[in-house]
């Protein structure tokens, strides 16, 4: 065989494949993330007058700004410690326990993977963790559906 | 307007439509550089398209948005492959390398040959498809992954090679 009939064969494979699932889901997921993320910092952008008296009020309100972030965060902190301990019934749940338990981990990796991409909604790899766990969620679905 | 001006203006409909009529293309492209690896090739296209959203406001019609979305979507590719660091080329045994008067081609069946490919190297692999399938020059595959166009040559060569071996030398 020559290079040109290798390259023949070769070509050959260059062709479109239809993915095995429907992936604009998963797209979908994380450019809503993404949305969610970035919609603060314009929030903050506006505020960015350049008023004198507006910042010397601000270092008044400073103070009692910090003091209830500090008292949100303690409060979101024991939430989150009490979901995560907590299953959430309003979620699907397959009936086989194996499985079940599959879906509460998936669903606090769902969950904790969207507050992360709030924080860092231009961060591929958390995309990309997101849209594996949502994939392993569809999974699991399958599986349950298949087993009955 | 159509699609793709308006996705760029944020019509996440006319971006679907986009991803509808694309996407065999971008995820063929994908799997192959993947060693039709299917779930990291779906991963890999969900990421092209998600870098393709963010990325289409700069769009300037330079070129065919279909081109500007497979370069975009091979070079998603080619990151995961340089992300997971190695050089799998210079770690592949001599032995299975053929003396360079010796022809690295062969015949094979569409699916052996797309199994070979798939047990290849991941960065021999890169430079083979970009090469042999996607139909690129040296230069360009040189740039992309960041070599002289000698060494994409010599890879090449050594990837064949090793292509051939796998495929047991039946021509």
């Amino acid at each position: 065989m020559n290079e040109f009939e290798w390259l023949r064969q070769t070509r050959a494979l260059r062709e479109p494949v239809t993915p095995r699932r429907d992936l604009w889901s998963g797209i979908e997921a994380a450019l809503d993330a993404a949305d969610t993320g970035t919609a603060a910092p314009t929030t903050r952008r506006a505020w960015r007058q350049p008023h004198n008296w507006l910042i010397a009020a601000s270092f008044v309100g400073l103070s009692l700004f910090a003091g209830s972030l500090a008292v949100h965060l303690r409060d979101r902190t024991l939430a989150n410690a009490t979901a995560s301990t907590t299953p959430d019934v309003s979620r699907w749940r397959p009936n086989d326990p194996r499985l079940a338990g599959a879906a509460v981990e998936l669903d606090a990796a769902n969950m904790e993977l969207r507050q992360a991409i709030e924080q860092a909604p231009d961060s591929p790899a958390l995309q990309r963790l997101l849209m594996r766990t949502q994939r392993q969620q569809s999974q699991l679905r399958q599986m349950e559906h298949q087993a009955g | 307007m159509d699609d793709v001006q308006a996705a760029a203006s944020g019509d996440r409909a006319a971006f679907q439509r986009l991803y509808r009529a694309h996407v065999d293309r971008i995820y063929g492209a994908i799997l192959r550089l993947a060693g039709y690896d299917h779930a990291r090739a779906e991963d890999l296209t969900q990421e092209a398209f998600i870098r393709a959203w963010q990325k289409l406001s700069g769009f300037r019609g330079d070129s065919a948005f279909s081109t500007w979305l497979y370069r975009l979507a091979v070079n998603v590719a080619l990151m995961d492959i340089r992300s997971r660091g190695s050089d799998p080329v210079t770690m592949m045994d001599e032995e299975l390398i053929p003396d360079h008067g010796e022809t690295p081609f062969c015949a094979a069946e569409r699916d052996e040959l797309e199994r070979a490919i798939g047990k290849l190297p991941p960065r021999a692999r890169a430079v083979l498809v970009l090469h042999d399938v996607e139909g690129w020059r040296h230069e360009e595959i040189g740039a992309e992954l960041g070599m002289a166009v000698g060494s994409s040559k010599a890879q090449l060569h050594r990837a064949r090679g090793l292509l051939r071996k796998v495929l047991g030398e039946r021509s």
